[in-house]
C-alpha cells in the first residue's frame, strides 16, 4: 500500500511527523478518510479525533481540539490548536485521558460534537 | 588626595554591583535558551499557516476574488490600532526604548496624518511611559510579555478583529521586538490586518486545484485570517521575549566588564593614594630627624 507523509503541527510544536498508510480526520462538515494520492484539499477541522494507520498497521488516535487540514497528492499537513497523542508509544494512557478531556472540554465547538469527541476518546482508551 | 577609606568603599560598592550584574546576565542566558525552544517550536507552525493562508489567498486571486476585507483594505484609513510589546522589567538595554521610540514615531505621523489611532499596550515598560505622558490607551496588559501563552494573546487582539470585521477600525499595526540571534535584536512594525499579500509566498505556491471545505471561501479565510493574526501576536510575544533575554544579557555583559574597568582604576587609584600618604609619612620622620640633628 502505497504510503503519505502526515505532519500535525500545533502552536506548541511538531506532534506528528511520519509516513502513514491513511488517515482518519473529523472535518467541519464530517468525518472523512484521506489515503496516499488524495486531491488537493482545504478544510476546517473540528474538535475530535485523528485516527491514523501508520506503515507498521498500528493505529494512533490523536485528539485534537479545533484547526484545518491541507491535504495534497504527497502530504497531508493538519494545523491544529491542541492536539493530544492517547495511544502512542509508552505513555501514560490516564493522564493522556484527562489531558485529551480537558482539551475537548475547552474547544469552542458545540456540546454534541464535544460529547461525541469524548466518548470516542473514552472508547480508545478502552480498548487499548 | 582622595581619601584612602574612600576610595576603598567605592571598590567595594562596585565588586558588589559586578557580582549582581554577572548573575544577572547568567539567568538571562538560562531564560534565553529556554525561550529560544519555545521559539523554534512555534516557528513550525508559523511556517505552516503562513504557506496555508498564502495559498488560500493565492486561489482567490486567481478567481479574482481578492477584495475580501480581510486582505483588501480600505484604501486611507481613518482609525488606526497601535499595539506594542514592551517588557515588564528593565535593565535590558534600549530594548524598551526602541519600541517607545517607534511607537511614539508611529503616533506623531499619524497625527499630522489625520488618522486617529487607539493604542494598546503589552508590557510594563511601555505602559507606565505612556501613562505617565498622559497617552490614552485602550487596553493595557501587564505579566503577558514575561509569560506569553496562546490565550493572553487571543485575549488581547481578539477584540481588535472583531472591531476591525465590524469597520470600527482600518487598521491594526503591532509594534515589538524580535528575535534574531543571540547578539541582535530587530525591532519589527508588522501590519496584523488587512493582511499583506506582499508577505505571503503568492508566487511560490503551486497552482494545483484545490478544494476547499466548508466551499465557501470566505468562511474558511475568515477563519485562517483570524488564526493567522492571533498566532502571529503570539508569536511576536514569544519572539520578544527572546529578544529581551538576549539584550538583557548583551547589557548585563557590558555592566560587568564596565565595573571590572572601573575597579582596576579604582584600585590604581587606591595604591597611588597609599603610596603617598606612605612617602608622606616617610618625608615627616626624615626630616624630623634631620632637625634634630
Amino acid at each position: 500500500m502505497e504510503l503519505m507523509k502526515l505532519e500535525i503541527v500545533t502552536p506548541d510544536g511538531v506532534v506528528f511527523n511520519d509516513d502513514v498508510k491513511q488517515v482518519t480526520l473529523p472535518g467541519g462538515e464530517g468525518e472523512f478518510g484521506v489515503l496516499a494520492q488524495h486531491a488537493s484539499l482545504v478544510s476546517l477541522l473540528c474538535a475530535g479525533v485523528i485516527t491514523i494507520e501508520t506503515a507498521d498497521n498500528k493505529t494512533i488516535s490523536v485528539a485534537i481540539n479545533s484547526g484545518y487540514v491541507k491535504v495534497s497528492e504527497e502530504e497531508t499537513l493538519c494545523i491544529v490548536d491542541g492536539a493530544v497523542a492517547l495511544n502512542g508509544d509508552n505513555s501514560d494512557l490516564a493522564k493522556n485521558l484527562e489531558e485529551a478531556r480537558k482539551l475537548l472540554s475547552q474547544s469552542k465547538a458545540s456540546s454534541m460534537a464535544i460529547a461525541s469527541a469524548m466518548g470516542k476518546v473514552e472508547q480508545i482508551c478502552k480498548i487499548s | 588626595m582622595a581619601n584612602l577609606k574612600d576610595i576603598k568603599r567605592k571598590i567595594s560598592s562596585v565588586q558588589g554591583t559586578q557580582k549582581t550584574t554577572r548573575a544577572m546576565k547568567l539567568v538571562s542566558s538560562a531564560k534565553l535558551k529556554r525561550t529560544e525552544e519555545v521559539a523554534k517550536r512555534s516557528k513550525v507552525y508559523a511556517t505552516k499557516i503562513t504557506e496555508l493562508l498564502s495559498e488560500i489567498a493565492q486561489k482567490m486571486q486567481n478567481n479574482d476574488s481578492l477584495d475580501n476585507i480581510f486582505l483588501q483594505g480600505v484604501k486611507n484609513p481613518k482609525i488606526v490600532d497601535i499595539v506594542f510589546i514592551t517588557a515588564d522589567k528593565g535593565l535590558c538595554g534600549g530594548f524598551n526604548y526602541q519600541t517607545i521610540k517607534n511607537v511614539s514615531r508611529l503616533l506623531r505621523e499619524y497625527k499630522e496624518a489625520g488618522v486617529t489611532v487607539r493604542l494598546s499596550g503589552i508590557g510594563k515598560k511601555g505602559i507606565e511611559f505612556y501613562r505617565f505622558n498622559n497617552v490614552e490607551m485602550i487596553n493595557t496588559v501587564i505579566g503577558l510579555s514575561a509569560t506569553p501563552t496562546y490565550e493572553g494573546a487571543v485575549e488581547v487582539i481578539h477584540p481588535l478583529v472583531e472591531d476591525y470585521i465590524n469597520g470600527k477600525t482600518d487598521k491594526i499595526v503591532l509594534i515589538h521586538n524580535s528575535y534574531v540571534n543571540i547578539i541582535t535584536q530587530e525591532m519589527k512594525i508588522d501590519q496584523l490586518l488587512p493582511v499583506e499579500t506582499s508577505k505571503l509566498l503568492l508566487d511560490r505556491v503551486s497552482l494545483s486545484e484545490l478544494e476547499v471545505e466548508p466551499d465557501e471561501d470566505d468562511a474558511l479565510l475568515e477563519a485562517l485570517v483570524k488564526r493567522y493574526v492571533d498566532y502571529s501576536v503570539y508569536y511576536a510575544l514569544i519572539s520578544s521575549l527572546a529578544a529581551e533575554h538576549s539584550s538583557r544579557m548583551q547589557a548585563m555583559d557590558a555592566a560587568t566588564t564596565n565595573a571590572k574597568e572601573m575597579v582596576k582604576t579604582l584600585s590604581v587609584k587606591y595604591n597611588k593614594a597609599r603610596q603617598e600618604a606612605i612617602t608622606t609619612e616617610l618625608i615627616e620622620i626624615i626630616s624630623g630627624m634631620e632637625s634634630m640633628k
